[in-house]
């Protein structure tokens, strides 16, 4: 097996941009992604094992409002807000019903309720869609492709990484500019401490929870003109997640981010420079980060 | 040793029925059902080696299936491709996976609560990856097969003693560990790891020396398996396979040695019945975790405990 590929391209800068961008695309809904997987796990220490699935689901919501053959603009911007919004209520509603009762629980518990929806929600999008792989198509405007930087790119990539930033920037303004944004960020390094001081902890709890199943939602709805909507879309997703918040530090919002960043990159070049190699890197990198620094780039040792 | 010689004369006579109707089953069953509760047999130590690191030694590996998948995938690499006897190769399997599971343990046991189970997490899918990659030597997505035991011992009832055997040896084996000295160094380590190093406990030590069993054993269990079926399918080391063993073991009880078996022989028959009803046997059984982790959180042996 030849692991290393051609290396001509390494001074190709044509390709060097092409790749960069098509990395910083896939990093951008793979952050969205994380960001929420990593916000849930910062406030209520549960590893959502589900959040892979409530990313498909997501999708499927996008999917049944946009159908194969739209191309409205309009269509489309309402199934990804109707996306996002269902997959937050999901997530509020099963806070509720399930997670609520168990945080006080042993971790396998928690574990076993996230993993039980896992199984629950593969089955449901069979009964509910049927087992075929759907596609639809990319809304008029976005398709075809831009010049930029000198580098001819998709008009859906840049689409992608322009909602990634808007994201990004809105999140972090909530978390670090906003009263709740304090009240979240106060959760993840001491929730009895907040308890004790009058805070409704609770609820913070039922709305993080919310709030990362809607980005898991909107990545979702985001991804359906670019992946198959099938009932297998979710594992991927949900293990690049697991390297990302893992790599960056489980619980930190830069982590997400600059590991999104990272792993989109790795993904990107990784596939030109040695195909082989590039399917397994995130779990080496996954486990030497584990290995030698725990808790991530970015997160604080216990 | 002592609380196996003051068992009550009610659970000897329990183990005896068990015993019993375990051997009689070829008798009176058919092969799929003789194929069925192999299966049982084989899930209840590879539910009872997961327990070993949960239940008794307070480890909750995401990715314990990596041992369960090496297993099968050394049997099946060393009769298929090494052209070994299948016994020879069934012998061989745990001490592969001892091997890979010490090399794991070197870097878990220092780690605690979820970076554990994420390092655990992580060597499973790099196992996982590699195998299903691999095509030349595993087969990649579509394992491989061919595995069947040459002779008289090929047979699904010599196939259901033999695993039979093995497990009761295993299970007996880890028993006595849980009992012993050690098992009471990993227990303590697992209530309070501060207070055990304090007198004297190498809690890494004990951490590590149960993580090597459970992987041997958990080898063995899926060694047996690539023998019933006669082939290995990569999804037997996929992350959603790593949740059987930890259904099994909170299904059963966590609290008990004997839970994970319970657990195993209701998982293993639910499913078998399930699936000949409806498609959607994941759905169900989804609702029965959920279900279980809300109302009996100690299980089966915990509800009929009190």
């Amino acid at each position: 097996m030849d692991f290393i590929a051609s290396l001509d391209w390494i001074t190709d800068p044509t390709v060097l941009a092409r790749q960069f961008m098509a990395g910083l695309s896939n990093g951008a809904l793979l952050f969205l992604v994380a960001a929420g997987l990593s916000l849930i796990f910062g406030v209520s220490r549960i590893i959502n094992f589900a959040h892979g699935a409530v990313y498909m689901l997501g999708a499927y919501f996008a999917w049944t409002v946009v159908g194969a053959a739209s191309r409205s603009p309009l269509i489309f911007a309402a199934a990804i807000v109707f996306s996002t919004l269902a997959s937050f209520v999901f997530g509020v509603l099963f806070e509720i019903l399930f997670l609520r009762r168990i945080y006080r629980s042993d971790q396998a518990f928690q574990l076993l309720v996230t993993f039980g929806l896992v199984l629950i929600l593969g089955d449901a999008v069979r009964l509910i869609w049927g087992r075929e792989e759907n596609s639809a198509l990319v809304p008029a405007g976005l398709e075809g492709a831009t010049r930029i930087l000198g580098v001819v790119m998709p008009t859906y990539r840049m689409f992608l990484i322009a909602v990634g930033a808007a994201v990004c920037i809105v999140l972090w303004l909530v978390l670090y500019r906003s009263r709740i944004g304090v009240l979240i960020r106060a959760a993840t390094v001491d929730r009895e401490m907040l308890k004790a001081l009058g805070v409704r902890t609770d609820r913070i709890f039922t709305l993080v929870f919310g709030l990362g199943c809607g980005l898991a939602g909107l990545a979702g709805g985001l991804s359906v003109p670019i992946v198959s909507v099938g009932p297998g879309l979710h594992s991927q997703v949900l293990i690049e997640a697991f390297a990302v918040v893992v790599i960056g530090g489980m619980g930190s919002f830069p982590g997400a981010l600059v590991g999104a960043f990272l792993l989109g990159q790795a993904n990107a070049f990784g596939v030109l420079a040695a195909p082989a190699l590039a399917i397994v890197l995130p779990f080496v990198v996954m486990t030497l980060v584990l290995m030698f620094r725990p808790w991530g780039l970015f997160g604080r040792p216990d | 040793m002592g609380s196996v010689r003051t068992a009550g004369l009610s659970v000897r006579l329990a183990l005896i029925i068990v015993a019993a109707s375990a051997l009689l089953i070829p008798a009176f069953a058919g092969p799929f059902w003789v194929f069925v509760a192999i299966e049982v047999v084989v899930f209840a130590l590879y539910a009872v080696t997961f327990n070993l690191l949960f239940g008794f030694g307070g480890m909750l590996p995401f990715g314990h299936a990596a041992f369960f998948g090496l297993g099968a995938y050394a049997v099946a690499v060393l009769v298929k491709k090494a052209a070994w006897h299948p016994l020879l190769a069934l012998g061989a399997a745990p001490f592969a996976c001892a091997v890979a599971a010490a090399f794991v343990a070197v870097f878990c046991v220092r780690l605690t609560g979820i970076y554990l189970g994420m390092l655990s997490f992580a060597f499973q899918m790099l196992l996982y990856t590699v195998i299903f990659k691999w095509y030349s030597l595993t087969g990649g997505d579509d394992g491989l097969s061919g595995l069947a035991v040459p002779g008289l011992l090929g047979r699904p009832e010599a196939l259901y003693y033999l695993s039979l055997a093995l497990v009761a040896v295993s299970l007996a084996f880890l028993w006595r560990l849980v009992h012993s000295p050690f098992g009471k160094g990993l227990q303590a380590a697992k209530s309070n790891p501060h207070k055990s190093a304090a007198i004297g406990i190498n809690v890494a030590l004990h951490r590590g020396i149960a993580f090597v069993i459970a992987g041997a054993f958990a080898g063995l269990a899926g060694a047996l398996f690539a023998l019933a079926n006669q082939s290995v399918f990569p999804g037997w080391l996929n992350w959603t396979a790593s949740a059987v063993p930890i259904v099994m073991t909170v299904l059963g009880g966590v609290h008990s040695f004997i839970g994970p078996v319970i657990g195993s022989a209701v998982y293993v028959v639910l499913q078998t019945v399930l699936t000949g009803y409806t498609e959607y046997w994941a759905l169900i059984l989804g609702a029965l975790v959920i279900g279980i982790v809300m109302l009996m959180p100690e299980g089966i042996m915990g509800y009929f405990r009190g």
